[in-house]
């Protein structure tokens, strides 16, 4: 199914903000909030995980329902799992699109990755543990 | 022990009322700030050392070893870039723009992905803006347009705006009307008097259809806009027209979204409509403690308030060119210095990628999603907690941050002017 994803603050991704590397952030950044019609579309329930996929890339998530949003549109805190799947085209200006991105999501089973996993899908190398 | 009046280093409001508690140097609380600015005051994790990469593993090395590498890595360069400097004091980003400087290097901070675009739509049509304290005291209709104050920056509804006491309002609970335009039913949105669900990317209609309507036009509206119905967009004209003092915020689902600084111009010239008939402001929501602050520091050393690339031996700003975004989706850079931010946890994946491919280097007390993404990382004193000096409010106004705990952690400003001292050596021997 499509989407539009769009990506913002929110208060337990800003309270983990130093501490990228905790399961707390992880949890924080990497949970997709979706309106219950759409899990229903699904046929998924909320907490169960999707592949979200852009132009740009893709990652898996955890839903989480919400009567917040509009049917059709996804949301998710500002951090790595959604700028995994961000393009950095700035139409000239010096902003990628952050928001409004187009995405298709369908259910999974694979594992939500750590920030450590997306960082050295990039070529990064995990400090520590 | 308590130390009073301690401004919280966290988000642009800045909130200068808070309340440290210590114990043998250590904060045991907190009090008056809000769940973010908790969350770093009590924070315990931190880099204990200076680490290196070798080999393809992370090495503890001294601090004269890092700041050696930095210096070789900055030195050799042919297109440096200096990233970040909003979450440190304007003392340490003056020592960044020096060196940016003297090295020819291109320097943008955190600007670039949040209120970029607000900054190009005010170059363009001015900012007819005010202090937090005369829309505290004055202001009987705030506008949230784009932003979500309860979650990012969850004070500023009780300092300045919905619950704060104003000298000029006898009642806030029923004088003052707040208006929320968001994608979202945010909790903001849920306490406001009138919420605007828009469609994404449908902010610059609703603006037009409330300029005309505000110029008494409403004949040209249609019945319904952005998703938004046309009475309801009477309703909002209406409030606005009618009061006395309106105070409009934006964030960034006003700035990142399709239009990115036509929307904030269109923004700011309904303002302007709205001074024809009453007292309006616009002013935005800034993010990082001190974001505002580079926009200040470099504006008075360069002229130009972000993205400066110093490579032509002038100051050149261009954004959508010397952008720091669109510098790593062209692999212009060859070496990065990073201080008080963390691109690999905001910067689109491809553009990082280009980060972890060059010699990058990290100034910052955490470890990071860009940790992973340096060569060094240098930790520092926590600014506004260990070390003192100068940020700006998200309304213009200089702080004096303060130092509550001792630490033997050297300050960004310290490492920066090391860094600095130390390319200078290396360049005069040859």
């Amino acid at each position: 199914m499509t989407f539009i994803l769009i990506s913002g603050r929110t208060i337990p991704q800003g309270s983990f903000v130093e501490h990228k590397l905790s399961k707390g952030y992880q949890r924080a950044t990497s949970t997709l909030f979706i309106h219950s019609l759409d899990l229903y579309e699904l046929g998924i329930e909320s907490g169960d995980r999707v592949n979200v996929t852009s132009s740009f890339g893709s990652v898996v998530l955890t839903t989480e329902t919400t009567e917040d949003i509009q049917t059709g549109c996804v949301y998710i805190a500002l951090g790595p799992y959604a700028n995994a799947i961000t393009g950095g085209y700035t139409h000239a200006t010096g902003m990628p699109d952050y928001k409004d991105i187009i995405v298709e999501i369908e259910p999974t089973e694979d594992p939500v990755p750590t920030v450590w996993d997306l960082m050295e899908m990039v070529g990064g190398v995990r400090y520590g543990n | 022990m308590e130390i009073r009046d301690v401004p919280c280093p966290f988000c642009g409001c800045l909130c200068d009322d808070i309340s440290v508690r210590l114990e043998d140097n250590r904060i045991t609380g907190v009090e008056n700030c809000c769940t973010l600015g908790n969350a770093k005051f009590l924070s315990k994790s931190r880099l204990q050392h200076p680490i290196m990469r070798k080999d393809g593993k992370w090495i503890e090395v001294t601090y004269e070893e890092a700041i050696d590498e930095t210096a070789r890595i900055l030195s050799d360069a042919m297109r440096p870039l200096l990233y970040g400097w909003s979450g440190t004091i304007g003392e340490a980003q003056v020592v960044g723009v020096h060196l940016a400087e003297e090295i020819g290097a291109l320097i943008d901070s955190t600007t670039s992905v949040c209120h970029n675009p607000s900054i190009l739509a005010i170059q363009e049509v001015g900012h007819p803006g005010c202090t937090l304290g005369q829309v505290k005291n004055r202001a009987d209709l705030v506008v949230y347009w784009g932003c979500n104050p309860i979650e990012a920056h969850p004070r500023h509804m009780s300092r300045y705006t919905t619950y704060a006491d104003g000298y000029f309002i006898d009642n806030t609970a029923t004088d003052r009307k707040v208006i929320v335009v968001d994608i979202r039913r945010s909790d903001g949105a849920k306490i406001a008097d009138e919420f605007i669900q828009v469609k994404p990317g449908g902010d610059y209609l609703i603006l037009s259809a409330l300029r005309a309507m505000v110029r008494g036009k409403d004949e040209v509206v249609p019945d319904s806009v952005a998703g938004v119905e046309k009475v309801q967009l009477q309703r909002v004209a209406d409030l606005m027209m009618k009061a006395k003092f309106g105070a409009v915020f934006f964030g960034l689902g006003v700035t990142m979204s399709r239009g990115k600084y036509k929307n904030v111009r269109n923004a700011i010239e309904l303002v302007s409509e709205l001074n024809r008939k009453t007292k309006f402001t616009i002013s935005a929501m800034r993010g990082h403690f001190n974001v505002y602050g580079f926009n200040e520091v470099l504006t008075w050393m360069a002229g130009y308030p972000f993205a400066v690339d110093f490579s032509r031996g002038i100051a050149f700003y261009n954004p959508g060119e010397t952008s720091v975004i669109d510098l790593l989706e062209r692999k212009e850079p060859d070496a990065c210095l990073v201080v008080a931010s963390d691109p690999g946890a905001h910067f689109p994946k491809s553009t990082i990628e280009h980060m972890a491919s060059i010699p990058t280097v990290q100034i910052d007390p955490c470890v990071n999603a860009t940790t992973a993404l340096c060569q060094v990382q240098i930790p520092v004193a926590i600014t506004g907690v260990e070390s003192a000096g100068t940020a700006y409010r998200m309304d213009g106004v200089p702080i004096r941050m303060k130092k509550v705990i001792e630490t033997e952690f050297p300050t960004d400003q310290e490492i920066l002017e090391r860094i600095v001292t130390r390319i200078r050596e290396m360049r005069s021997d040859g």
